[in-house]
């Protein structure tokens, strides 16, 4: 079934009014995707995103880029990639999102304590969903 | 380029096999374990048949001539690159200069290292594949040694990190046990030369893998299965995945680097679908042989072919949308 214009601007209003960050529609020969621009949605109805955390919170958050399963083992492996209290550098990869038959790692953006993992194995996320929460070193820049 | 710096045990360059000069006694060769072969080249864009190198044993450790994306499939390996750990299945982006660690084998028993581009060793007779018994092909036809440059066409095109499910996940037998590797067989030539009782004992064993167990072959033990009566053939022309019962009754799996002919009975074959799992069954392990039919074998082989589309589809459709960013 082909996808015409108007169905993706039916989408794209759908995600907009649910609040949704991003679809990926996935058929035999098809493939969509669909990302709301973040700033214009604050700018549009200002909820305050309650997972980053208080204001004056500088922790930086782990977030997915892709939408599948979060895993935060490898499941040939016992232990989580990370833990709370864990130094982790810029880059450590912090889960896994998978995707049919491939696993997409998530990233520190930057170097620092592992605060909280904050999705759940198994849970559904999406482009943008936080998780894990990272205090960052001081003299650290993020990589983002 | 390639620098190999350490090795333990046979090595080799394999690509998928050479198929066009068993008629002349020349064998397969191949990776052990072809599937994850197959799923290595698959996620570097490569030529599914594009040669990599097959690891038997740890620790190992190479290190890398130029930027190029590279993957790691096949046994549960604990490997570093950099000092960054490498989690199993995983397609990553080496640097100049990186050098890639396999520490430890935790699981399987092969591991593969596939480069973008594959390993550019020379075609000889239509296959990259090291042939031992030959000695050509791969490299210098023989194991690599600590120092050996292996030529590589990669390209220096960078590419996101990604993992692949193990396959051992992905095709999971409902009936697998953990210590025990079940594969498929149908029965072959001299099935009927064994009474009753004997073909029972070949099905119900629990067959110990020896050390005597490489890639030119699978020595088994367990109870003595022996046929009615001696049998004595003429040599005759046998593949990889056959299982021969020598006079001593311990079944022997011809595998990737077997003569291309044999005069023992034959009980039954490996399916082709299944090979891989028994070269991933580790010494000291053990083996179970489950019966199958021809049509049933042969439905494997589509499940195989279904299972590697899927992860291309899988590929391209992540690929596009890490592009799409």
């Amino acid at each position: 079934m082909p996808i015409e214009m108007t169905d993706v601007e039916r989408l794209a209003q759908i995600l907009e009014r649910s609040g949704v960050d991003a679809i990926e529609i996935e058929e035999p020969g098809l493939s969509l995707k669909l990302v709301v621009e973040k700033s214009a949605r604050m700018a549009a109805s200002p909820t305050p995103a309650a997972a980053a955390g208080p204001a004056t919170d500088h922790s930086v958050l782990a977030k997915a880029n892709v939408a599948g399963h979060f895993l935060a083992a490898h499941p040939w492996r016992d232990k989580p990639f990370v833990a709370p209290g864990q130094r982790i550098e810029a880059g450590a990869i912090v889960g896994l999102v998978k995707i049919g038959l491939l696993y997409a790692p998530i990233v520190a953006p930057a170097a620092g304590t592992v605060d909280a993992v904050i999705a759940e194995t198994g849970a559904t996320v999406g482009y943008g969903t936080p998780i894990a929460r990272i205090r960052p070193l001081a003299e650290s820049n993020p990589i983002n | 380029m390639i620098e190999i710096l350490s090795v333990t045990g046979p090595a080799s360059v394999q690509d998928l096999g050479r198929f066009d000069q068993y008629r002349f006694g020349v064998g397969t060769s191949g990776a052990m374990d072809d599937v994850a072969l197959r799923v290595g080249n698959i996620v570097l864009g490569n030529d599914e048949n594009a040669a990599g190198i097959e690891i038997p044993m740890t620790p190992f450790k190479l290190r890398f001539g130029r930027d190029m994306a590279f993957a790691l499939t096949g046994a549960g390996v604990e490997a570093e690159i950099a000092g960054r750990a490498i989690p199993p299945w995983w397609r990553l982006h080496a640097r100049a200069g990186d050098i890639l660690n396999i520490k430890a084998m935790s699981c399987g028993a092969r591991s593969y290292l596939t480069v973008s581009g594959g390993i550019d060793v020379p075609v000889v007779l239509g296959s990259r594949s090291t042939q031992f018994r030959g000695e050509f092909g791969g490299l210098h036809g023989r194991p690599l040694l600590p120092g050996d440059s292996l030529p590589c066409t990669a390209s220096t095109t960078t590419i996101g990190e990604l993992g692949i499910e193990p396959a051992d996940i992905t095709l999971a037998r409902s009936n697998a046990a953990a210590d025990e590797t079940i594969v498929r067989v149908v029965i072959a030539g001299e099935y009927d030369a064994f009474d009753a009782a004997t073909q029972e004992l070949f099905w119900s064993s629990s067959w110990k893998i020896t050390p005597q167990s490489n890639r030119y072959g699978y020595r088994l033990q367990g109870p003595a299965v022996k046929p009615k009566a001696p049998i004595e053939k003429r040599s005759h022309g046998i593949v990889p995945g056959v299982i021969q019962i020598p006079p001593n009754g311990q079944p022997i799996i011809q595998m990737r680097d077997a003569q291309t002919s044999g005069g023992y009975p034959k009980i039954a074959t490996v399916i082709r679908a299944d090979l891989w799992r028994v070269g991933q069954a580790r010494l000291g392990g053990r083996l179970r042989f489950e019966q199958t039919a021809y049509a049933d074998a042969l439905a494997a082989e589509d499940g195989m072919s279904a299972y590697l589309d899927r992860l291309r589809t899988n590929v391209r459709l992540v690929e596009e949308i890490r592009t799409c960013r």
